[in-house]
């Protein structure tokens, strides 16, 4: 999965490169509000939604140019076409409620040359080229649900709390009973692996010392927190 | 570290941030009501006897596909709003649907049972005149279309062109009406007003003019609605001011004059002032119309006549006959006529057309709302029943935009309030407590009658209290015991209570067409439907609840106002949003056109809240206006500020109210119109509650919010529209002093905007020129860390300027509406409600529109739960909160809070009407209804089980211990 997606990056890349080293002065001029009376155009297209019938599913079904400033709409066979776009440079949406659709930028000359990109609203600008005309293919139904938490034995068993305490009981309550302590042979063993474990006797344990640490301070903190008890109770006097 | 960040807002959005739904709560609690506007061209599929479809196209610009047994849509689309949408016609024909829309623009064929196109073909420009099928030999094959200079031919199967033709003298003559009956011809008629008649004959196949014939008319101005085909061939025309008919026959050869036939002579008598029309029908276009036709004399007058050769006999004669319509089944062409029986029931009957006599058993009587409109069009679809004898099936559409579906005997199958498609404003009223409540609530306002009275009435209603609970216990039992399917909730208006938790409400809407509905928001039940006579379609509604149901006995009251576009002048019509009846207390005549209108907090002795109008000479209206009213208001006068827009001018005024009730200007803001123009104008909602006054931030100081009430919020765009140019302007200005506290311009912007006013902050959305793309920007206010006054706000007493922030970010979808969650106090986090062109609509936190949010972040900013700045705002499909119940062209978002402080209601309107409730914060105050119960009792019994079986071991292991 990965590595497929990677390579199809590569090339997606390469040919945006490529196509912006060509096509980029061409749209530099186009305004968005074009006149009225200049050429209006048509945008082509077709979509698919694997494994259902075009019939099923086209009438619920429309094509929206840029939010719904222009309207097409889908013809018993899956393709369609939205007459009179003036130039520009448009998003065009399939919408249904039932399938997920990508969007595709469109771009329209004055002199009606088409051109379809991706759709990137960061680098506006960036062409990666896409076939026109247009082919929409459904990435299958939208997910518009959460998943109920459902409760089984075993997230409760998987849970790190459980876990946490489980294990440790287990040790506490099986490690005497699977070695025994009474052998003094084996508590030589036990030792020695734990002389292996601490190298240098001669360093200060840290976990001693964040004791001795904290104990201190605890200790400094109850005192003075039995001294405010005190004056507590002094005042409540 | 980039895709540390992403994880982290992955996991972010995981915890936090939820507003979805759930699989299994689809439907629970939401519902949606599709529709599909006012009928303009009405079909039913006669294919087949057991079809039960109707094609209808609506003012809406909508096509749809209705199931005539329920009224459901079988599918429905629909096209861009306003003009270039418009359908200008629509044929029906086998399985095709022709529509012609956009003033002639575009031709296109629809599969009926699919709901999918089968061609779309575009038209050269010229404004639309008419269309017609056009059959060869007993068969359609092609569509002619009549434009004001040209005339094509299209073919039926796929829409190519057959052949187009200019029209001779188009500057002068205005051609109507095409005409052709499968002899190869096509005959267009044109008339130049007060001068004569022209005849034009296309041949089919070339288009080729075979003739070309003017007759003198001097008397005719138009060929609509006066004129029809009938017959033969034969023009009628009607011409009310010599009071008589004249006929023409077209395919005669040589110069001929128009006959005139006396009205007089047949025995009939116009009535003043009426345009006659002509009603004509031909059953299929290859061949002749009928020579039966019916003329209209009279608002309800109607009579058949006959063509025959070259007389005009009468058949017969309806008085009293509200509509005719002909219907054709087989071979036999029948009239339908309906007439008024009394004020409310209508009836139908049947009638043969050819002899005019009425066919018997076919007499139908329905009735209407009494509250509703009078019937205005009427479509029929007449059958042939086993017996040979005809059955039918009746559209009534009425005046306030209703269908209803009638069928033998007089039984309405079915009604559709196609008026809701157009709601423009909406209000949600709490439902009155139920009687034993109020009972109890009645003890308390009464006047005390000693002691012992109060005791025995108190016992009584705990007594009828505990009746109640009972009754509801035992409702409860043998609803569990009966399978889920078959336990109904029929809310019906005697039923009507507040829930616990007031998450039921009713929902008053106003539509364009002057009808008010009150629907019960739990199923979508319509309660009550009341419709306003003589509102004119292009009045402005503003709708405000003057009295709730808190105060019994006092009924709850809401005051609409209604608003003439063309004289300005304003009616108040007063009314009970539960029972929706018009209220007994007479609203103030209004004699001068009404500027704006303010609802005071200050309330009369029936605790209805005060109304204040100001008319265009800035003098105020109080309604009520008892004396104890004005005196009170006398009082508060100096503490009552409003403002005015003027767009025109691009002027904004604050004034304020003197003693007299007249008003002082106090101060002006003029944004030069040459420059940008004035779009809207938003203060703060008045029920809005802000639980937090600050921020606490990571250094655990505090960011107070500036909470300004009186803020308003004002929305300019350039009147210059050149994409370089353009902006969008964002004025914050306080409307008592008319200080502007903000100003901010996004520069290479366009509208339109969409914008939220709430709290602290404002959240627009524009559409920007230079990367064409929408944005959203959000601007938030802070005093800062210090509070000038933390116990009062006053506008007059605030020297120091706000610290304002703003952040924007890319938005990836165009927007058609944008409204806040809102809840009852206030403590649970804001959402975003943004309804997308799509018909879905996104719940998006208002955490991601939060102008702190860092770029990089830090310790502090991650403590404060702040998300790291993203320019794209993601839309994900899981935050759409209508799932697949997509709300087509939302025209607005109505919130509402209810009693539990983690619901707001939702209302989306357009031409669907959604309602829901969301939860921002999660349901915090109650158990969610996935809550397991068999778990935690389980547990719980298995606890206490444990515990009694260890106790009972510990015994013994004493006993046996203390024997040792």
């Amino acid at each position: 999965m990965l590595p497929r997606s990677t390579t199809s990056l590569f090339c997606v890349l390469f040919q945006a490169l490529a196509a912006v080293s060509q096509g980029f002065g061409e749209f530099e001029s186009v305004s968005v509000g074009a006149p009225i009376n200049g050429d209006r155009f048509r945008i082509e297209g077709r979509c698919v939604v694997p494994g259902v019938k075009a019939q099923d599913w086209v009438s619920t079904a429309r094509v929206l140019v840029e939010g719904e400033d222009h309207v097409g709409f889908l013809k018993t066979d899956g393709s369609f076409a939205v007459n009179d776009v003036p130039s520009g440079s448009y998003v065009v949406e399939i919408v249904s409620p039932a399938y997920k659709f990508e969007p595709v930028r469109v771009d329209i000359t004055s002199k009606g040359k088409m051109r379809a990109r991706m759709v990137n609203f960061i680098k506006t600008s960036e062409v990666v080229r896409l076939p026109y005309p247009l082919q929409m293919r459904s990435s299958g139904p939208p997910n518009y649900f959460n998943k109920r938490e459902t409760w089984g034995w075993t997230d409760f068993l998987m849970n790190p709390m459980v876990m946490m305490m489980v294990l440790p009981l287990l040790i506490i309550v099986l490690l005497p009973k699977v070695v025994n302590t009474n052998d003094p042979e084996m508590r030589r063993e036990m030792e020695q692996s734990m002389n292996m474990l601490n190298p240098n006797p001669e360093l200060p344990d840290v976990s001693e010392f964040m004791t001795k640490l904290f104990s201190s301070k605890g200790s400094g903190k109850s005192g003075s927190s039995i001294k405010a008890g005190k004056s507590g109770q002094l005042k409540r006097r | 570290m980039a895709a540390a960040i992403s994880c982290l807002i992955f996991l972010f959005v995981l915890v936090c941030l939820s507003a979805a739904v759930f699989e299994d709560q689809a439907g629970k609690f939401d519902w949606r009501q599709q529709y599909v506007g006012k009928v303009k061209f009405a079909y039913f599929d006669s294919q087949t006897q057991a079809s039960r479809k109707l094609v209808v196209a609506t003012e809406q610009n909508v096509i749809a596909s209705l199931n005539s047994r329920n009224g459901d849509i079988f599918w429905r689309q629909v096209d861009k709003a306003g003009p270039e949408g418009h359908i200008d016609t629509v044929l029906v024909h086998g399985q095709d649907a022709i529509m012609v829309s956009g003033n002639g623009r575009l031709l296109r064929s629809w599969e009926i049972t699919v709901g999918g196109l089968n061609w779309e073909t575009v038209l050269d420009t010229g404004s639309f005149q008419c269309a017609g099928f056009v059959g060869v030999q007993d068969s359609v094959k092609y569509i002619a279309v009549l434009k004001k200079t040209a005339i094509s031919l299209h073919y039926l199967s796929n829409g190519h062109q057959k052949w187009v033709e200019n029209l001779p003298d188009s500057e002068t003559v205005q051609y109507e009406v095409v005409y052709s009956r499968g002899s190869g011809l096509v005959y267009v008629l044109g008339v130049v007003p007060h001068s004569h008649l022209t005849i034009t004959a296309y041949n089919l196949e070339d288009g080729e003019i075979m003739k070309q014939v003017s007759v003198e008319s001097f008397w005719l101005e138009s060929l609509k609605p006066g004129c029809a085909v009938v017959g033969g061939g034969v023009l009628v025309c009607a011409d009310p001011a010599s009071r008589s008919l004249y006929t023409l026959k077209l395919e005669e050869e040589h110069e001929q004059e128009m006959r005139q036939v006396l009205l007089q002579s047949l025995d009939v008598e116009l009535s003043d002032g009426f345009q006659p029309r002509v009603l004509a029908t031909q059953p299929s276009p290859a061949r002749h119309p009928n020579a039966e036709f019916s003329l209209q004399l009279g608002p309800d007058h109607h009579i058949l006549l006959q063509l025959g050769d070259d007389v005009i006999t009468p058949l017969r004669d309806f008085q009293q006959a509200l509509l005719v319509s002909f219907a054709t089944t087989g071979e036999k062409t029948v009239a339908v006529v309906m007439s008024p029986k009394n004020e409310t029931a209508y009836s139908i009957n049947l009638f043969s057309a050819d002899s005019g006599r009425r066919l018997l058993e076919t007499s139908t009587t329905f009735n209407l709302d009494p509250n509703g409109g009078k019937p205005e069009r009427l479509y029929v679809h007449a059958f042939l029943k086993k017996d040979d004898s005809v059955g039918y099936r009746v559209l009534v559409q009425t005046e306030d935009h209703a269908l209803i579906f009638v069928q033998q005997p007089g039984r309405v199958l079915w009604i559709r309030e196609e008026a809701l498609a157009e709601v423009v404003t909406m209000e949600m009223v709490d439902l009155p407590l139920t009687g034993t409540q109020a009972e109890l609530e009645g003890e308390f306002g009464k006047k005390a009658d000693g002691l012992l009275g109060m005791v025995l009435k108190r016992l009584s209603s705990q007594l009828i209290l505990l009746q109640s609970w009972t009754a509801h216990l035992w409702k409860m039992f043998c609803d569990a015991r009966q399978p889920r399917s078959l336990v109904k909730n029929e809310v019906t208006i005697e039923t009507l209570a507040r829930d616990e938790f007031n998450l039921q409400k009713m929902m008053v809407m106003v539509t364009a067409s002057g009808k008010l509905f009150g629907i019960e928001s739990s199923f979508g039940t319509i309660l009550w439907k009341h419709f306003l006579q003589k509102v004119q379609p292009s009045s402005s509604f503003k709708l405000v609840v003057q009295r709730t149901t808190a105060h019994f006995p006092h009924p709850p009251q809401c005051t609409l106002i209604i608003k003439d576009k063309d004289t300005g002048l304003s009616t108040l019509h007063v009314f009970n949003p539960i029972f929706g009846k018009r209220s007994h207390i007479t609203p103030p005549s209004l004699g001068r056109p009404i500027l704006q209108s303010l609802l005071l907090p200050l309330m009369d002795q029936d605790y209805a809240k005060v109304l204040l109008l100001i008319d265009n000479e800035y003098k105020v209206t109080a309604f009520p206006s008892a004396k104890r009213v004005l005196q009170q208001l006398q009082e508060m006068a100096s503490l009552v500020f409003f403002y005015l827009v003027d767009a025109d001018q691009g002027k904004l005024s604050g004034f304020r109210l003197r003693r007299d009730l007249t008003t002082e200007l106090i101060w002006e803001v003029v944004i030069p119109t040459e420059v940008q123009r004035i779009v809207s104008v938003k203060g703060k909602r008045a029920n809005e509650h802000v639980h937090s006054q600050g921020r606490v931030m990571g250094d655990r100081s505090v960011l107070y919010k500036y909470l300004n009430p009186n803020l308003l919020a004002v929305v300019t765009e350039s009147s210059d529209s050149h994409p370089e140019r353009s902006f969008v302007g964002m004025y914050l200005i306080d409307g008592v002093t008319g200080r502007i506290i903000h100003e901010a311009v996004q520069r290479k912007a366009r509208g339109p905007v969409y914008f939220v006013h709430s709290e602290n902050w404002v959240v627009y959305q524009y559409w920007n020129t230079k990367s064409r793309r929408n944005e959203f920007s959000v601007l938030e206010l802070y005093e800062g860390t210090e509070q000038y006054n933390s116990t009062a706000f006053s506008s007059l007493d605030r020297p120091l300027t706000p610290q304002v922030l703003q952040q924007s970010y890319i938005f990836p979808s165009a927007i058609s509406q944008l409204e806040a969650t809102i809840t009852e106090k206030g403590i649970t986090s804001r959402h975003l409600l943004v309804g997308l062109p799509s018909g879905a609509i996104l719940s998006l936190p208002k955490m991601f529109l939060d102008p702190r949010r860092p770029e990089v972040p830090s310790e502090q900013s991650r403590e404060e739960n702040l998300i790291p700045y993203a320019p794209e705002m993601p839309i994900r499909s899981e935050w759409f909160i209508n799932y697949n119940q997509t709300v087509t062209r939302a025209k607005g978002i109505y919130t509402a809070p209810s009693g539990l402080e983690s619901t707001c209601l939702v209302v989306a309107y357009g031409l669907d009407i959604y309602q829901t409730r969301v939860y921002p914060s999660k349901q915090f105050d109650v158990l969610n209804d996935d809550y397991d119960y068999m778990l935690i009792s389980s547990v719980l019994f298995g606890l206490v089980f444990t515990t009694m079986i260890n106790k009972r071991l510990a015994q013994v292991k004493l006993l046996n211990r203390a024997w040792r």
